[in-house]
């Protein structure tokens, strides 16, 4: 291979100036990325280093559910909130003696205070939204106080003196169902005071800020800050610090374990100065292009390296077993290059697609970590191959003198116990053969049974190990309270569409039973009044192109004539107010029979079990009706008629905060929100509510039509992670084809090509089998690594099975063959588990629970991945050893029909996964023409084989694969 | 556009109106020349706002916008009969003489859901907390309301109950800042800041009407939060009168607007209509 040749030389005769070109290019990417950063305005033209915590952003921006959810926040002006838990477990009272109240009272006032001027925008502020805050001294009381009189005061105007003051305020928060599991926990241990904020990424701050003044306090008091906004961004921030913590100690893991494997320090240097050069390309390209530093693409480095570092270590292991035969750098590296060069290439090919294939899910952020890290793995191939042999020739053959494997025939003497422990795999996977299939098989059935398990769930909250404070905060505050997780259902009236004249028709009949109704209160004139008014109407809906231009122009003559008429003006005024109450029609949350339906959907809420307390509208009706009612019991329910609905809403925006109202309900009546809260930030929690709801909404139709849609943090998660699970499991199945046929036109065979899917696949079962078993919840990070897995178990498969088709073909006998493929190949994959997989487990140690995954993973993947390989694989040899090298002479690729069909089905069903990727198609529709292709292929192959060039003999010789 | 417009006159409005009355008032000719004591100020500006006449009576179209821009309105007719004055009233402003007490009744027109509803206040210049009823026809109960406070929302619009009834000249210490061209600033500091959420705010006060034609108030951080300005003013029945106005709430970017029509003076309102018989059934005379 002409390019390989070029390679090995340019690196074996000229490493200086190869090094410096390598140097040069990454501290050009390093500038590139950070100079934007450190000197904004002398070049602008640069894109700086942007960071993007927000797990929204796994949606684009104009996914439906998200465009729902930023319109739904604005309109019911609801904001994202931190969560300010104060517990007292101490005090009989609780909370409720004077000074925890005192304390509550001056965390709030601080609360206030945490807000500062807009980065984006100087004339708006960003922190803590000081109007909605929701805290006991800044909300109303309302109740009755002696016949006849309702009185209107903060709950907690100020921090009370007495004992009997203190259990007052609880008293009469208990009596508000929106304080009541909200404000106060109904224990009366604790309070939660909750932070709007303008926006997510300020809650880090205000949590920080808050911590700080809590620190000042002492005292029975416990204090306790959650809620998503505050484990997002807290989770943003600290995913920053285990970049930086925990991506080094992984490289130093896996520098000591080199350096105990090949036991020269300069050496072992090469993999890690590779690794680092792979990262600060990709991460600088990542910068330079724009591309935001997410929750996923801060994990970039953290997959790079160890496939960086592998490719490297097998370079090193067969140099470190062959150095001694010859003690000559050059004609050592030559050789371990031509062994080596194609299986790096195709596995550093296949690891790229696999994780390539991530830009086909329909997750903005996955999309960019697939590419870059894509990038990443064949920078990294390209400066293995490149760097690694320079470097050797940097180092003197001196200084080489006792390094590597000494020489002789080592596999058959073993010295390690590596060694024979891998020369005893090799016997075992010979000898029984069969057994290991069948216990493969055996093992493969289970973890299908595991899958079938698995729990698809995540919870940004369980990021945070359990000891973290959010965690903590999380858990107390939720065994106190309804739960601090909202999620808001949106019901919205489809607006009745009415042509004017249809309208006209129905309003006409409406003022004729009007103008009947008051003349018998004897209004002056009503009837003769009220006729002029119909006729009117009439004629303006004939002439109207709308409902509201109709009303308009009726309220207009009316106006007109109550100030003409004088004497009539009174009942003319009636007409009026009539066009007033026609427009008011359209306002059905002020209808009882909506509001009682609305009741009805909280009610349903509450008995999932997962809501521990919802708030509406309804709840505001029927405690403002029970105050104004003397605050009996039997009173709190919603009014009769729309109009009492109306006048208790007018009383309810009489107190202070008479925006409230709005965060529940649109001006015009006809869109309103349920607050639910969730005691637990599962998603599969969220989603059973979602579900539930559909079916009590399909069983109980409403009054009127209603559209009913979710929104909320807690909501959006579902979604995405519903995306993310689909969109993976596509993926996954996408670059798995890609990988299948990668290796058939490699090893110009299906055969190999399923024989090298093996270790991958029983990796895959196993692992997620695995998951399924031990109950670990389906998440993100399990997700993405699925994609990891097939990068890395595919690349033992490449190498073993490469090395065991050239030393089978070399010995002509698999008997006699797999003593040496066990010997260095087998070494090299054995050293290659070991010193990635260990090298990952540090990340056990990190606090954020997806870094422990993917430390868990990584190591998982490869030590199963690895035995896969050298268990499966040759045990498969032995026993398909008569059709995976079959005897006389070789034919082309187009002529092996089985490839060919198989070859073919695999592209046909890549194709239909990524069309079905962007166009919504049904699975049935796309079955049919793709079986269709594959039976024109398999006619076609069926000639093609008739051809003459298929003839035994004639055809071109299969190449040779090393 | 219009609305830009009307933004603008106004305040030519006030002056030119200001400069129309100057000749004829002998008392106001002086207080260009030496400035009046705070405390005249003060007094003129109370008069002003809210004790023209023996009584009134004015239309007003409520217009409550939020941040988006959605709108609400709200119609009422506003009923206002002053206490007696004292023996021996000069109008002097040296005197607490604009402090009587005084009853309000409000009935609401539109939206047509409420119609029919009234509120009637008792306002007490004295430590007594205001006497308020509501009548909500709906439910047909008359309530009494009591509130801890004054700066409650008045009908869910961003005017406090205080803005429409007038605040207590006295809770406040009142400090003259600045006196511009056309204007008196005053300071004006609450006696009890714990009961209120300003830790102050300040008037402009026309020099030759007395009209407060803006006023500011500050948070106890010191930032401006809310803002209500004069927006038109007519001489009804020779008395300088606001006939359009708008409170600003500069945290949620809301705002409502007040606009005055049928405006009368002295029109010898019965005592009688501002007692709970008259809630349930309006005095329909008086309204007109």
């Amino acid at each position: 291979m002409a390019v390989q040749e070029y390679m090995v030389n340019l690196s074996v005769n000229r490493p200086r100036a190869l090094t410096a070109v390598m140097v040069l290019v990454t501290v050009l990417f390093a500038a590139i990325a950070a100079l934007p950063s450190l000197w904004p305005d002398s070049v602008s033209f640069l894109h700086p280093v942007t960071v993007d915590t927000d797990p929204e952003n796994m949606l684009s921006h104009d996914e439906a559910v998200r465009i729902f959810h930023d319109r739904m926040k604005k309109e019911m002006s609801l904001h994202d909130m931190v969560v300010l838990g104060i517990v007292n477990e101490v005090d009989p009272d609780g909370v409720f003696n004077p000074e925890s109240l005192r304390k509550i009272h001056e965390l709030t006032e601080f609360a206030k205070t945490l807000r500062w001027p807009d980065e984006n925008d100087p004339d708006k502020e960003a922190g803590v939204i000081e109007v909605d805050l929701i805290a006991p001294s800044t909300v109303d009381n309302i109740e009755p106080v002696g016949l006849g009189v309702v009185k209107f005061e903060w709950l907690m105007a100020a921090p009370p003196q007495t004992r009997e003051e203190s259990l007052e305020i609880r008293r009469k928060a208990e009596r508000i169902p929106f304080l009541n599991g909200t404000v106060l926990s109904e224990d009366g241990k604790a309070l939660c005071v909750y932070l709007p904020i303008t926006s997510k990424d300020v809650s880090y701050q205000i949590y920080t800020r808050l911590k700080e003044r809590i620190a000042g306090f002492d005292g029975d008091e416990q204090y306790f800050i959650t809620g998503l906004p505050v484990a997002e961004d807290t989770f943003g921030v600290e995913m920053f610090k285990q970049m930086a913590i925990s991506a080094p100690s992984a490289m130093a893991i896996i520098f000591l374990i080199m350096l105990f494997f090949f036991r020269k320090f300069v050496l072992v240097l090469s993999p890690m100065i590779v690794a680092m050069v792979s990262v600060i390309l990709t991460m600088g390209l990542l910068v330079a292009t724009g591309n935001t530093i997410h929750i996923m693409s801060s994990m970039i480095p953290i997959f790079i390296m160890p496939i960086a570092v592998l490719d490297a270590v097998h370079i090193l292991s067969e140099f470190f077993d062959r150095y001694q035969e010859t003690r000559d750098r050059k004609a050592t590296l030559r050789a371990v290059m031509d062994t080596l060069f194609a299986p790096m290439l195709y596995t550093s090919l296949t690891t790229a697609v696999g994780f390539a294939s991530l830009a086909l899910t329909p997750i903005p952020p996955v999309q960019v970590f697939g590419l870059f890290v894509a990038f990443g793995v064949l920078c990294a191939w390209f400066w293995t191959v490149l760097f690694v042999p320079a470097f050797i020739m940097f180092i003197s053959d001196k200084s080489l003198e006792n390094f590597g494997h000494p020489p002789g025939d080592h596999h058959e003497e073993p010295k390690t116990i590596l060694t024979a422990f891998l020369a005893w795999t090799g016997r075992l996977t010979f000898r029984r053969a069969r057994t290991v299939v069948a216990i493969t098989v055996l093992v493969a059935a289970a973890a299908v049974y595991g899958i079938f398990q698995i729990r698809i769930n995540d919870n940004p909250t369980n990021w945070f190990h359990e000891s973290h404070p959010i965690r903590v905060a999380d858990k107390v505050l939720n065994e106190h309270f309804g739960g601090t997780y909202m999620a808001y259902l949106a019901l919205e009236s489809k607006p009745d569409v009415q042509e004017a004249d249809a309208y006209a028709e129905a309003l006409s009949k409406r003022i004729d039973e009007r103008g009947a109704a008051l003349a018998v209160d004897d209004v002056d004139g009503a009837k003769d009044v009220f006729e002029i008014f119909r006729a009117e109407a009439l004629l303006l809906g004939r002439t109207a192109s709308t409902k509201e231009e109709l009303l308009e122009e009726l309220e207009a003559f009316a106006e007109a004539k109550s100030a003409s008429e004088e004497d009539l003006s009174f009942t003319w005024d009636e007409a009026l107010l009539f066009v007033d109450e026609e427009r008011g029609r359209g306002e059905v949350f002020k209808q009882p029979a909506i509001l009682n339906y609305v009741a009805g959907l909280q009610e349903h809420l509450l008995e999932t079990g997962v809501v521990g307390k919802a708030n509406s509208l309804a709840d505001i009706v029927k405690t403002v009706h029970r105050e104004l009612l003397e605050g009996s019991d039997e009173a709190f329910r919603i009014p009769d008629s729309a109009n009492a609905v109306a006048q208790c809403l007018f009383q309810f925006q009489s107190g202070h905060r008479p925006g409230d109202l709005w965060h529940f309900v649109t001006p015009d009546y006809t869109k309103t929100v349920i607050w639910a809260q969730l005691r637990s930030g599962d998603n599969s929690e969220m989603a059973a509510v979602a579900e539930s709801l559909d079916r009590y909404i399909a069983r109980n139709p409403p009054p009127s039509p209603l559209d009913h849609q979710w929104f909320g943090l807690t909501y959006i998660n579902v979604v995405w992670q519903d995306k993310m699970v689909s969109g993976m499991l596509q993926a996954f199945l996408g670059s798995f084809l890609i990988v299948f046929l990668m290796m058939t036109i490699v090893y110009r065979s299906a055969l190999w090509g399923f024989l090298s899917m093996i270790p991958l696949t029983v990796t895959i079962a196993l692992i997620y089998g695995m998951i399924g078993f031990v109950g670990k919840d389906y998440d993100m990070p399990a997700a993405v690594l699925s994609s990891l897995s097939i990068g890395l178990a595919v690349d033992y498969a490449i190498h073993f099975l490469t090395r065991s088709r050239s030393l089978r073909n070399e010995h002509g006998s698999w008997a006699k063959a797999a003593g040496w493929v066990f010997g260095e190949p087998a070494r090299a994959i054995a050293r290659n588990v070991v010193v990635v997989g260990v090298g990952f487990l540090p990340l056990l140690l990190a606090p954020l629970v997806p870094y422990q995954t993917v430390g868990v993973f990584i190591a998982a993947i490869l030590f199963t991945a690895g035995l896969a390989s050298l268990l499966i694989l040759p045990a498969l040899i032995a026993i398909l050893e008569r059709w995976l090298f079959p005897e006389g002479a070789k034919m082309g690729l187009a002529c092996k029909c089985g490839t060919v069909v198989f070859s073919g089905a695999a592209l046909t069903a890549l194709i239909a996964i990524n069309v079905r990727q962007f166009v919504d198609v049904e699975w049935t529709t796309l079955t049919w023409p793709s079986l269709g292709i594959i039976v024109i292929l398999a006619a076609a192959c069926y000639f093609t084989r008739r051809m003459r060039k298929c003839t035994p003999g004639i055809g071109p010789v299969e190449g040779e694969i090393k | 556009m219009i609305r830009l417009k009307r933004y603008r006159l106004p305040l030519l409005g006030i002056l030119l109106a200001g400069l129309a009355c100057s000749g004829q008032l002998n008392a106001q000719e002086e207080g260009k020349e030496k400035v009046p004591s705070v405390k005249e100020i003060v007094n003129r500006t109370n008069e002003a706002a809210y004790y023209k006449g023996r009584d009134g009576r004015a239309k007003v179209k409520m217009t409550i916008t939020d941040d988006q821009d959605r709108e609400r309105t709200r119609e009422f007719i506003i009923l206002r009969r002053d206490a007696p004055p004292p023996e021996g009233w000069a109008g002097d402003g040296e005197t607490n003489s604009f402090c009587e007490d005084q009853k309000f009744y409000v009935y609401f027109q539109r939206p047509a859901d409420v119609n029919k509803m009234a509120y009637m206040v008792w306002k007490h210049v004295d430590d007594r907390p205001d006497d308020r009823w509501l009548y909500m026809p709906a439910l047909d109960l008359v309530k009494r309301i009591a509130a801890s406070d004054k700066r409650t929302s008045f009908v869910g619009s961003h005017f406090f109950y205080e803005d429409v009834s007038g605040r207590t000249i006295t809770d406040d210490v009142h400090e003259l800042v600045d006196t511009t061209e056309n204007y008196y600033v005053l300071k004006n500091t609450p006696k009890k800041p714990d009961e209120v959420e300003f830790s102050h705010f300040k008037m402009w006060i026309h020099r030759t009407t007395f009209l407060a034609v803006k006023t500011e108030y500050y948070d106890k951080e010191g930032k401006k939060y809310r803002e209500y300005q004069a927006l038109d003013v007519k001489k009804i029945q020779g008395y300088h009168t606001v006939t359009k106005a708008v409170m600003r709430d500069l945290r949620t970017g809301g705002r409502t607007t007040l606009e005055y029509a049928n405006i009368a003076y002295d029109l010898d309102l019965p005592d009688d209509i501002f007692t709970e018989r008259y809630l349930r059934r309006a005095p329909t005379k008086y309204l007109k």
